[in-house]
C-alpha cells in the first residue's frame, strides 16, 4: 500500500499553494484520495529539476490511477484472476443482495451483485454497494482473503 | 443458459452471447471454461490420411479399412465424449474384438471403481453444499483444476437448511499437499505439507491419531488436532486428487482402512476429482456392460487386466483409435512415442501432439458446444445438454457410428 | 563442468497453462507456461542459475531444456522441484510402470544444471517422437 509520506517525498515541498492546497502534505493526501491530479502541481510538471521526482511519482501512483481501481480503492488484477468465483460467493453484499443466486454458489441472479464473473475473470459492478465505499467505510476483506491468486487488492 | 464441458463440474449456469466471429461476452465461466469456449475459434483439425488432406468420407473409410485389417486394435480416449458416443465406442470395440481403455487407467481408476461398485461411500455435490462441514482436499488443487468447485459446492456457498452461516463458521477445509498450491492460499490454517511419496506415512499417522494414540510425527500436536477435527465432523467429504493417487501408487489400497476408520468415528464420503468432463460416464457405462471400468479386451469374450492398460498395450497393438484425448502429450514420452509406430486414427476437434503422429485424422464437433448429448458429472449426476453453436462438424457419436457400420 | 543438483520432481496443474492448452497449444504462451521448473532458492544458487535462465533437466529416461523459475514458497524445499504437467515434463517421466499401467508422474528423480541450449518447440517434440 502506498503511504502519504512516500508521496510527499516526491513533491517539491515548497508549499507554494499553486495546486490550491495549503501545503504539499495536504496535496499528497488529496492525491492519494484521488481528489487531485499530479498535473495540478505545475512546478512538478513544468520544472526540469523535478523530472526524476515526477517520473517516480507517476510510477508510484500508477496502480491507484489506473482504470482498474475503483472508488473503493479496489484493484482487480484480471491477469491473475482464476475466475473461480470465491470472491463472488463470499462477498457479504453479494450474499445479502442475491440469496437465490450467489449465496448458494450459482451465478448472480438478482442483478444486484457487486462482484460478477465475466469472460472468465471477475469484474466489479455496482461498486457503491461495497462496504468499503464512502466515508462510513468498513474494512471488509472477504474478497481478498478468499482469492487463491491474490488477484484483488486494496490500496 | 448453456453448459460448460471444460471439466467434470459441468457448470450449467453459463450465459454466452454469440457473435458472427464466434464467442462474445460470457458470464460465470471460470478461466479454464473460458479457454474451452474460446477454443471454438482456434484452427480446427482437417480430415487427412498420411498427412494429406482428404474428404471426411475418405478419412472415415480409411479408418474403417485399417480397423478391419487389424488383429489387435486399441480404442482409447472417451473422457471427452458424450455418453452416446461412449456407447457406440464400446459396441465398436465388441465388433472388432478390440481392447478398450480410457484415461482412468492411469488416473482415478482405483477410486472410481471403489465408488461405482459401492465399496466407498459417496454423495452428490449438492449434499456437499448442504451438509458438509469438513472438507479434505487431498493431493488435489481445485482452485487450479476445477476452479468453481469451492465456490459452487464445497466450501464457500451456503446450504439450503444447514450450513447457512458461511464458510468461516460452518466449514473446515483441510488441504494435504506437497506444495503451497493456490488452494492452500485460501485454507492456510488447515494445510498439512507432505513430502513426495509421503502420503503413506501420513495415513499411518492419521490412523494412529484417530485411534487416540500419539502419532510418530514431528508435529504431534497438529496431527492429533487433525484427528480431533475429523472425528468431530458431522458430515465429512474427501476429495482425492492425482497428487494422492500418484504418491501412493501400488499402495493405494491403504486408503481402504482409512475410509473405514473415518466412517467408524463419523460419517465420511469420497468424491474423486475427475478431470475430463465425462470420464465417470465411460467408467459407469463400461462397468454396466462388462463388469469393469476400464482396460477391457473383447477378443475372447470379456477379459480385464493391467496388460490391457494403454501404457502396456501400446507395445502389442497393431492399430489405435484415439477419441478426444491426447495421450502423446499426457503419457511419458518413452511410452507415447509408441503411438508413432502403430497406425493411429485420431478423432478430435483440434490439432495436438497425437494428431501429429496420426495416420488418419477425423475432425469432430466439440461436445457441449457444437454437439449435444449427455454426460455424468464428477458425482454421477446425469446432465443433458444442447449445442450452443451450429457447426458443420459431426459429433464423435456420429463418426464412430459410421466407422462401426463400415468395418 | 556445470554444477548439477539432483532433485525429486513433482508435476502439477496450472490454470493459466490449462486455459492456453484449451485454446491453442501451439503458442509461445503455452510453451512459456509449460516448459518450466520451479526450483528452491538454494538449489538455484548451487547450479548458478537465476530466475528465467535455461536449465537442463535429465535422467535415464530423457532430457529437456526448460526455464528455471524461482520458488515463491516461504519454507525451503531444497531437493524438491515442481514442473507443470506437460509434454516437456513427460520427457523425463519413467516409461516403466512395473506392469501396473500407472506411470510415476509425481516422484521423478532428475539432475538439474545450467544450460546453453534452447527450449524445444511442441512441433519439434512431436517430430522427435516419430524417429
Amino acid at each position: 500500500m502506498v503511504n502519504v509520506m512516500e508521496v510527499y517525498q516526491l513533491l517539491p515541498k515548497t508549499n507554494c499553494k499553486k495546486c490550491g492546497y495549503p501545503s504539499c502534505m495536504a496535496f499528497a493526501v488529496a492525491l492519494l484520495g484521488r481528489e487531485a491530479n499530479i498535473e495540478d502541481c505545475s512546478p512538478l510538471v513544468e520544472e526540469s529539476k523535478y523530472e526524476k521526482k515526477l517520473e517516480k511519482l507517476e510510477e508510484l501512483l500508477a496502480p491507484l490511477l489506473s482504470a482498474d481501481a475503483t472508488e473503493t480503492g479496489m484493484i482487480i488484477h484480471t491477469e491473475k484472476c482464476y475466475g473461480c468465483g470465491n470472491c463472488v460467493v463470499a462477498c457479504p453484499v453479494n450474499v445479502a443482495n442475491d440469496p437465490k443466486g450467489v449465496a448458494i454458489g450459482l451465478g448472480p441472479k438478482s442483478g444486484k451483485a457487486i462482484l460478477i464473473v465475466e469472460d472468465g475473470v471477475v469484474k466489479c459492478v455496482n461498486v457503491d454497494e461495497c462496504r468499503r465505499f464512502g466515508p462510513e467505510k468498513i474494512l471488509c476483506n472477504a474478497c481478498i482473503a478468499t482469492c487463491p491468486s491474490k488477484a484483488i487488492e486494496f490500496i | 443458459m448453456s453448459i460448460c464441458t471444460g471439466c467434470s463440474l459441468l457448470c450449467d449456469d453459463i450465459e454466452v452471447e454469440l457473435e458472427e466471429e464466434g464467442i462474445g461476452t460470457t458470464k460465470n465461466l471460470c478461466r479454464k471454461g473460458q479457454g474451452h469456449y474460446e477454443s471454438l475459434g482456434v484452427e480446427r483439425l482437417a480430415p487427412s490420411v498420411d498427412g494429406a488432406e482428404v474428404s471426411l468420407d475418405e478419412a472415415i473409410s480409411k479408418a474403417a479399412e485399417i480397423l478391419s485389417e487389424a488383429e489387435k486394435p486399441l480404442l482409447f480416449g472417451w473422457g471427452n465424449s458424450t455418453l452416446e458416443a461412449q456407447i457406440v465406442g464400446i459396441e465398436l470395440a465388441k465388433k472388432l474384438g478390440a481392447v478398450i481403455d480410457d484415461t482412468s487407467s492411469f488416473c482415478q481408476g482405483y477410486l472410481m471403481e471403489k465408488i461405482l461398485k459401492g465399496e466407498y461411500p459417496t454423495c452428490m455435490l449438492d449434499d456437499v453444499r448442504n451438509l458438509a462441514d469438513v472438507l479434505v482436499y487431498w493431493g488435489s488443487d481445485p482452485s487450479s483444476s476445477h476452479p468453481r468447485h469451492m465456490s459452487r459446492f464445497s466450501y464457500f456457498p451456503r446450504g439450503d437448511e444447514k450450513r447457512q452461516r458461511g464458510y468461516e463458521e460452518d466449514r473446515n477445509a483441510i488441504v494435504v499437499d506437497v506444495r503451497v498450491s493456490p488452494t492452500v492460499e485460501i485454507a492456510k490454517s488447515g494445510f498439512f505439507k507432505v513430502l513426495p511419496g509421503g502420503d503413506s506415512e501420513f495415513i499411518d499417522a492419521l490412523m494412529t491419531a484417530l485411534s487416540g494414540k500419539i502419532p510418530k510425527v514431528k508435529d504431534k500436536k497438529k496431527m492429533l488436532g487433525l484427528g480431533t477435527t475429523l472425528k468431530k465432523a458431522e458430515y465429512g467429504v474427501i476429495f482425492p486428487g492425482l497428487g494422492l493417487i500418484y504418491s501412493l501408487k501400488d499402495e493405494i489400497d491403504r486408503l481402504d482402512p482409512l475410509v473405514a476408520k473415518l466412517n467408524e468415528v463419523s460419517e465420511y464420503k469420497v468424491i474423486p476429482m475427475v478431470g475430463h468432463y465425462n470420464m465417470r460416464g465411460f467408467n459407469q457405462t463400461l462397468l454396466e456392460e462388462t463388469g469393469h471400468i476400464n482396460r477391457v479386451s473383447f477378443k475372447d469374450g470379456v477379459e480385464h487386466g493391467p496388460q490391457f492398460a494403454i501404457t502396456e498395450f501400446l507395445e502389442k497393438c497393431d492399430a489405435v483409435v484415439v477419441v478426444g484425448s491426447d495421450p502423446a502429450s499426457s503419457l511419458p514420452a518413452a511410452v507415447a512415442k509408441k503411438l508413432a509406430k502403430v497406425p493411429t486414427i485420431v478423432i478430435d476437434p483440434h490439432h495436438n501432439m497425437t494428431t501429429e503422429l496420426a495416420k488418419v485424422t477425423i475432425p469432430s464437433a466439440i461436445s457441449g458446444l457444437e454437439a449435444g448429448g449427455s454426460a455424468l458429472r464428477m458425482d454421477g449426476l446425469k446432465v443433458e445438454f444442447e449445442p450452443v453453436v451450429e457447426s458443420g462438424y459431426l459429433s464423435d457419436a456420429e463418426i464412430l457410428a459410421r466407422i462401426k457400420e463400415a468395418v | 563442468m556445470a554444477r548439477t543438483k539432483e532433485v525429486t520432481i513433482v508435476t502439477y496443474r496450472d490454470i493459466f497453462q490449462d486455459q492456453e492448452k484449451a485454446k491453442d497449444r501451439y503458442t509461445q504462451e503455452y510453451q512459456d507456461l509449460s516448459a518450466l521448473i520451479v526450483l528452491d532458492q538454494s538449489d538455484m544458487k548451487l547450479i548458478g542459475a537465476e530466475d528465467g535462465d535455461l536449465v537442463l533437466v535429465e535422467n535415464e529416461w530423457g532430457s529437456v531444456v526448460v526455464k528455471a523459475k524461482l520458488s515463491e514458497e516461504e519454507d525451503s524445499h531444497s531437493g524438491i522441484a515442481f514442473m507443470p504437467n506437460s509434454p516437456w515434463s513427460n520427457q523425463i517421466v519413467s516409461g516403466d510402470t512395473g506392469g501396473s499401467g500407472i506411470p510415476d508422474f509425481k516422484k521423478v528423480v532428475a539432475k538439474v544444471s545450467s544450460s546453453e541450449g534452447d527450449v524445444i518447440t511442441l512441433r519439434d517434440l512431436a517430430e522427435q517422437m516419430k524417429v
